[in-house]
């Protein structure tokens, strides 16, 4: 781009999702995977299905900070701010999923029932839903670009979240019911991800001319293909006809409904992030 | 409360760039990165096509977005409403980069390019590596050359009138397009000429209370 083309035109963000970017834009997928599928573990007992979202939050999202950050070892002035920034909030969450996860993860195993994992328990829950709700709405917060400033892609966002957290207990299996539970949810999940998907986009094309490209740009632009494919074919489709003939029950449907719910949130995530338009200045 | 402003009159501004050079040249800013630049628009139909030329930098907003979201307050407003990053704090999350709506922040992941590939640095560049370092990995932006600021109030000058703590791209403007001042001050040049020309600041709809404004 030449400097007199700068801000003439729709202007895509490319900070969060070019070269060192991309780094974050994983964080933030591993941020909404890691804290929907806690949650939901918890809520249908699966002991591993809480360890591995642990992992994936305080791990892997962790670590794609870590790698991330200019000094990591100054990372911890991140909690500065969180009268106003919403990273620095995000930082504090993860921080205390760490430790009551850890706590409620131990207590789980040793204390089985008793009061105090009972605490953890819901100590960990509200960290692990605070941090979800720190993923989506960091994006949201950004009124620069319309697409984000969608009242709706918090509610969208937390759905997906939800949704794969669904197909994380399928595979890690739950004390309640085998899994069977996590099944049925996850086709209720699927139905009202998809919904709440294409309302947003529908509504975003209405929000504004700026917002509205964004949309095109998903659906009909460079980013179609990945769209149309990743998310829609093999994030809602597949799925669907995974769960619709049964084959769900299988372990190894249970994998590949994961992975495919997977491929669908990375896409679509890639394509919010990728489409996000700044308005011309003048 | 002082709070330095700048108004710029397009009707003056011909594009030249040199404003933007100064800039570069007075900070040692690395390629690609731009402190200040000139957003050239055209409107109208043939015959009737205009050019518009707006010189554009960072509004120093009294409500900055940027300032808010920063997690570890290395973007914070100083009392006299300059906005600056200290790059030793900033940790590179490029939240205020993305956040800005006038995008007038900049991610410095490379300093090593050159002006001239393969040919070395440059004398300018290779006394700016010591005299301006700029951090890679942190965020840099127009600190309304806070530095001459400083040690001109320091020296008795007014920054303004005073080319010494004048911002460079404000001294270097041949056709005096841009006024450096206090926007507190109703007396001030600035103040009068939003008064007397109805100065307005790049969409004000924003809401961020930009102090750079514009008259035409």
């Amino acid at each position: 781009m030449k400097p007199y083309e700068w801000m003439v035109r729709y202007t895509a963000q490319t900070d969060w999702i070019r070269g060192g970017g991309l780094l974050i834009w994983l964080s933030f997928f591993t941020g909404i995977l890691g804290s929907g599928s806690y949650l939901v573990s918890l809520y249908f007992d699966s002991a591993v299905g809480t360890t591995v979202s642990w992992l994936i939050i305080v791990v892997l999202k962790g670590g794609l900070h870590v790698v991330d950050a200019r000094r990591p070892l100054g990372l911890w002035r991140m909690v500065l701010r969180v009268k106003t920034s919403w990273i620095a909030r995000g930082m504090v969450f993860t921080i205390c999923l760490a430790f009551f996860g850890v706590a409620q993860i131990l207590l789980a195993h040793e204390l089985p029932g008793s009061s105090l994992e009972t605490a953890a328990k819901a100590a960990a829950g509200v960290a692990a839903a605070a941090v979800l709700l720190y993923e989506v709405f960091t994006i949201n917060y950004v009124g620069g670009i319309p697409l984000w400033n969608s009242a709706l892609l918090p509610a969208t966002l937390i759905s997906w979240g939800i949704f794969e957290g669904l197909a994380v207990v399928g595979v890690a299996g739950s004390q309640m019911d085998g899994g069977r539970a996590a099944e049925v949810g996850n086709s209720i999940m699927l139905g009202v991800t998809a919904l709440l998907t294409l309302l947003y986009l529908w509504n975003a094309a209405y929000a504004g001319a700026t917002s509205k490209e964004s949309v095109k740009k998903i659906t009909t632009g460079g980013l179609s293909v990945m769209f149309w494919i990743g998310t829609v074919v093999i994030g809602f489709a597949a799925s669907a006809v995974i769960l619709l003939s049964g084959f769900a029950s299988e372990p190894v449907g249970r994998i590949m409904l994961l992975v495919l719910e997977a491929i669908g949130c990375l896409s679509f995530t890639y394509a919010v992030f990728r489409a996000g338009l700044y308005s011309p200045l003048v | 409360m002082t709070r330095w402003g700048m108004v710029i009159d397009l009707k003056r501004c011909v594009s030249c760039y040199a404003c933007m050079i100064a800039c570069k040249q007075e900070h040692f800013l690395p390629p690609g990165v731009f402190w200040n630049r000139i957003v050239v628009v055209e409107t109208g139909k043939y015959p009737r096509v205009r050019k518009i030329s707006i010189p554009v930098l960072c509004n120093h907003c009294e409500a900055a977005i940027c300032v808010k979201v920063c997690p570890t307050g290395a973007s914070a407003r100083r009392e006299d409403g300059v906005v600056t990053v200290d790059s030793h704090t900033c940790e590179g999350c490029r939240y205020c980069v993305v956040a800005c709506p006038y995008q007038q922040r900049t991610y410095l992941d490379d300093k090593s390019k050159e002006y001239f590939p393969a040919q070395g640095l440059t004398e300018l560049e290779a006394i700016g590596g010591d005299l301006y370092p700029h951090t890679v990995g942190a965020v840099t932006k127009c600190n309304f050359c806070a530095e001459r600021i400083d040690e001109g109030i320091k020296k008795g000058l007014k920054p303004g009138l005073d080319r010494e703590a004048t911002p460079a791209c404000v001294n270097m403007c041949m056709v005096k397009a841009r006024h450096f001042g206090d926007l507190d001050d109703p007396e001030s040049a600035v103040s009068v000429l939003i008064r007397e020309r109805k100065g307005h600041p790049l969409r004000p709809e924003i809401g961020s209370k930009p102090s750079v404004y514009y008259i035409d």
